[in-house]
């Protein structure tokens, strides 16, 4: 590659305060520009095609302080001088899934996160789509793991207990004389790309499938390996069934720094002390450049791309049965595919997600004009679909690299360090096989310095708490009759009983908030969003934890419910 | 499985009264509330202000719910509390019920069904505000849950969206309760809530109606820092140049109530757009058999004391049809499909309860209950048979947020079954 070539290109589209520079392996762009979307066009203009090479963004945004991390208020000393064997930073779907399967091992793992709850960033806010792998190019690692992935996608959440719906996926096309094309390009993904079993469906088997679609599609795309998952349940049941195994999890934990000697990482320092890990795992999403920067060896850059999707009343769920979308030759098709309607595996709709380039990397604040675009573009997919079906809207933030391609590999500079980075779509799909891969990686490492033994009590299967309402009558009757709390309904929109939400308060991590408890369970998820069993939920809480409600928070520290109690009446003592 | 007359859904105002008065006709009544206590939404309605047109005095909501609720206890009327509905199934003589409580699977069998399922208040994703999801934001109704029956204060320094009933009721609790109600935002240029609330809630206190104006975002990451209000342009958009920013604690909502009606629908009964409730006939009788539908759930009434008389139609008319639907059972081997004629309400009317008339002897006194869309400080009620005016009534100060009543003997017109009715309000000068 030459590099005077790129900083001439450079020059020609955004002048001369931008230059590049090629060292070890890596492309530094660096300078400053006045815009992010400038930032981003220049560092994506230098990637280059040969594996390994990272582009690295130094270009500063003119008059832009780009926020801080945010880190918990917590501070005490529940870590402090632990020597684990390994150290995960992240608890996604990355860092729990790697957890898991490194519990298959007699080892002593911990797992950070700086949130009060796993899956709070990207894993928390995606579409839950198990991908199929047909629009990735061979050669990249996304390509390599999606099918990978995919395939292990029922034996894991069978395992651990979650439910997975292989729905299928159809790409839908209005153009007949696209036909031949499309054809030549499903051809080679079968054949080529080992994409085995995508195909085409003519336009009757198609609306077979989906009644419901545009009209006007002469054809579609058709992938029945594509399916959905709820991607934080998989996340939190990952983490639960690593617990379980002895791993050990400790929320609202931030990495603040690390001490790294003779190429190693000696301490790492967090709120709640420093640990001695043997060797670390960087599944830190949107922050794994910063970690990677703390240990010594950022050579890779994120930038973050945010996303919003809607989810529609489960009354609008018949719309679409899988995984629908619509493909037209305008859109862009770069770096998604323009979103798509999803059918949940909960049964609602879920609409999205769109794409914006973004340096805010914790801005997880929705827009209407985000949702509006969506809309208008996934009428096109299926036209009765309705912004009025809406009951909410989340926005996630994707660490993306510019290579547009995931970085697992050990540490450049830094020896015991493994990078799980740049995990975007489709990393949900990708992270069983991701996490396989990272297991044999730390084993092999720490194997050079000592005998590592199998965990001989390894339990693969979460021991899952019961979901009432998919149960038979006489299997929930049955429940009901040992525990009546099981028949006393909270959540009247998702039918959820107080004792489901008491066994959520007594599972492997629990997380006695209010979005904690939605996340493993789902009351407030229904469409009255809470507004009925709030108070209910709030006091289960309150009641179990043995706290006043008052202390009773939504997610995070300082988000207490309540602020106090009413005035006392008359002749009530004031205490 | 126990096997009844009537079966009434929902253990509020509307269904107690369902209960009663179908027990009075001697069905055999079974009710089934989801909730620990009888009295539905009126157990945390400790405000004054209940009954004034049924009892001609004005009690609090637990005040005016423990009448029926005696009355209920008094006939000693089957019932099951803290109990959840969770199927419903259309059999040949009448539905299967599917229900859970603390003693297991229940399943229950009525020749009817009486809906008194209420409704549920619209969310602040529904009418599209954006921005963070910290604590602090939640809909009137559920700040009412917390204040009044857990004693718990949710709002410190805060901003009322919408100038629903519930909202301005809030207003007055929360100031009383020594919050600090900065103002309250109404989208429309005219309130959504009672004028006496506005009066008796806003005026009293010294809390801001700020009309033509919403909340557009809400800031904070974990506690609600602030909230952006803007004026809307005569489209309801908010003007980008009126945004401004004010600080507070929470964000309470009446933005809207929706009737309960996602049980109905599973039994294939057809909903009416503007209502949101079930299509009904002047039985209160869905468009499902043997469905019958009352209170809030039909529609959203202003004051309970409609919603009990509703539930009281819908009860009588549902033991009626359990005996009568044995009756024809007899004679033709099956239930004959009365001849029913939908009524037209044009515009002028936000919407018009009942949808239909069923023609028999018994339509003769029929209750409507209807809404103006506009404000008008005169206008008339007509009803038109074929083209020809057969009734007109003159109000003063129709307004949107208040329902108007009006019961009508229709025995004197020669309603046939491709007769056309038309309803309209003309406004003053018009006629």
């Amino acid at each position: 590659m030459n590099v005077n070539v790129l900083q001439k290109k450079l020059h020609k589209h955004f002048g001369e305060s931008v230059s590049v520079r090629i060292e070890n392996r890596c492309i530094i762009v660096s300078g400053h520009l006045d815009s992010w979307d400038k930032i981003v066009a220049a560092c994506s203009m230098c990637v280059n095609k040969k594996p390994g090479m990272h582009v690295v963004n130094d270009i500063r945004l003119d008059g832009v302080t780009i926020p801080e991390m945010r880190i918990p208020d917590v501070k005490d000393d529940s870590l402090d001088k632990k020597k684990p064997d390994v150290l995960i930073i992240g608890g996604g779907i990355s860092g729990a899934s790697i957890a898991r399967e490194l519990s298959k091992w007699k080892l002593d793992i911990l797992l950070v996160d700086k949130e009060a709850d796993l899956a709070v960033q990207a894993s928390g806010r995606n579409d839950g789509e198990v991908h199929p792998g047909v629009d990735l190019n061979r050669g990249s690692l996304k390509q390599h793991y999606v099918l990978k992935g995919n395939r292990m996608f029922g034996r894991v959440c069978k395992e651990l207990s979650v439910p997975f719906d292989r729905c299928g996926q159809y790409v839908g096309f209005t153009g007949k004389w696209m036909y031949p094309l499309i054809w030549a390009y499903v051809w080679q993904r079968r054949h080529i790309c080992k994409v085995k079993d995508t195909r085409i469906l003519k336009r009757d088997e198609l609306f077979r499938r989906e009644p419901n679609l545009n009209p006007e599609f002469q054809f579609a795309i058709f992938n029945p390996s594509a399916g959905c998952v709820c991607p934080y349940g998989l996340t939190i049941a990952y983490g639960e069934n690593a617990v379980e195994n002895g791993a050990k999890v400790s929320l609202n934990t931030a990495v603040l720094g690390m001490e790294v000697k003779n190429a190693k990482i000696r301490s790492v320092t967090t709120n709640r002390g420093t640990v001695y890990p043997k060797i670390v795992i960087n599944a830190a999403g949107v922050f794994a450049e910063d970690v990677a920067k703390m240990a010594g060896d950022r050579f890779y850059s994120i930038h973050p791309r945010k996303g919003t999707n809607s989810i529609l009343d489960k009354k609008s769920g018949s719309l679409v049965k899988g995984i629908a979308s619509i493909k037209t030759l305008n859109q862009n098709t770069k770096h998604t595919k323009g979103g798509g309607i999803l059918h949940t595996v909960h049964d609602n709709l879920l609409v999205g997600p769109n794409a914006v380039e973004t340096y805010e990397k914790e801005n997880f604040a929705t827009e209407q004009g985000s949702i509006d675009a969506v809309f208008e573009k996934q009428k096109l997919t299926a036209g009765a679909l309705s912004k009025r079906d809406i009951i909410t809207y989340f926005t996630g933030v994707r660490p993306a690299t510019f290579e547009e391609d995931f970085v697992i590999e050990k540490g450049r500079r830094t020896k015991n360090l493994i990078h799980c980075a740049g995990i975007q779509s489709p990393g949900l799909t990708t992270a069983p096989a991701v996490a396989l891969d990272i297991e044999k990686m730390v084993v092999k490492e720490l194997s050079k310095s000592r005998k590592v033994e199998r965990n001989r009590d390894f339990q693969p299967v979460r021991k899952a708490a019961p979901v009432l309402n998919r149960l038979s009558d006489e299997e929930r009757n049955r429940l009901i009759q040992e525990n009546p709390n099981y028949g006393e309904i909270v959540c009247r929109c998702e039918e959820i009983s107080k004792g489901e939400i008491l066994d959520a308060l007594k599972s492997p991590i629990p997380v006695p908030t209010i979005d904690g408890i939605k996340k493993r369970v789902r009351p407030g998820m229904g469409r009255c969003q809470g507004g009925f069993c709030m108070p209910l939920v709030t006091k289960i809480i309150s009641e179990y934890e043995q706290i006043p409600e008052e202390k009773v928070r939504k997610a995070g520290a300082g988000s207490e419910i309540l602020l106090r109690e009413t005035k006392p009446g008359k002749g009530e003592a004031v205490s | 499985m126990k096997t009844y007359d009537v079966i009434v859904i929902g253990g509020g105002p509307a269904g107690l009264a369902a209960a009663v008065s179908a027990d009075k006709k001697g069905a055999s009544v079974f009710l089934i509330e989801r909730e620990a206590r009888l009295g539905g939404i009126l157990k945390q309605c400790i405000h004054d202000g209940f009954g004034l047109i049924r009892f001609g005095e004005k009690l609090s909501g637990p005040e005016y719910v423990e009448r029926f609720i005696k009355e209920f206890r008094e006939r000693e009327i089957d019932h099951s509390l803290l109990t959840f509905v969770t199927e419903m199934k259309r059999t040949d003589g009448g539905f299967v019920l599917k229900a859970v409580n603390r003693r297991g699977v229940q399943e229950y069998c009525a020749k009817a069904l009486v809906l008194a399922t209420g409704c549920r208040e619209r969310t602040a994703k529904q009418v599209q505000i954006h921005g963070t999801r910290p604590a602090g934001i939640m809909t009137a109704g559920t700040a009412q849950h917390f204040v009044n029956l857990q004693g718990k204060m949710p709002a410190g320094k805060c901003v009322i969206l919408g100038s629903g009933d519930i909202g301005l009721i809030m207003a007055r609790r929360l100031t009383l309760e020594g919050a600090e109600v900065l103002g309250v935002y109404e989208v429309k240029p005219t309130p959504s809530g009672l004028t006496r609330n506005i009066v008796q809630c806003l005026d009293d206190y010294g809390i801001p109606l700020h009309l033509s104006h919403t909340v557009t975002r809400v800031f904070g990451e974990q506690r609600l820092t602030a909230v952006e209000v803007a004026e809307v342009d005569s489209n309801m958009k908010p003007v980008e140049a009126t945004k401004k920013r004010v600080a507070c604690d929470s964000l309470i909502l009446s933005v809207g109530l929706i009737p309960e009606n996602e049980m109905a629908e599973k039994l294939g009964v057809r909903l009416d757009a503007r209502t949101k409730g079930p299509v009904c006939d002047n039985r209160f009788m869905t468009e499902t058999e043997g469905v019958f539908s009352c209170g809030n759930a039909l529609h959203v009434n202003d004051l309970v004391d409609y919603v009990s008389e509703s539930g009281e139609l819908a009860g009588a008319a549902a033991a009626e049809f359990t005996r009568r639907g044995a009756d024809t059972v007899t004679k033709q081997g099956k239930n004959s499909r009365a001849v029913s004629v939908e009524l037209k309400p044009d515009t002028s009317l936000q919407y018009l309860v009942p949808q239909k008339l069923t023609l028999s002897d018994e339509l003769k006194q029929v209750v409507f209950y209807f809404r103006s869309r506009e404000v008008l400080s005169a206008g008339t009620l007509v009803f038109l048979l074929n083209g020809k005016e057969i009734f007109h009534k003159k109000y003063r100060n129709l307004k949107p947020p208040e329902m108007e009543r009006l019961e009508l003997d229709l025995s004197t017109f020669k309603i046939e079954k491709d007769s056309r009715i038309e309803i309209a309000i003309r406004k003053e000068g018009d006629i």
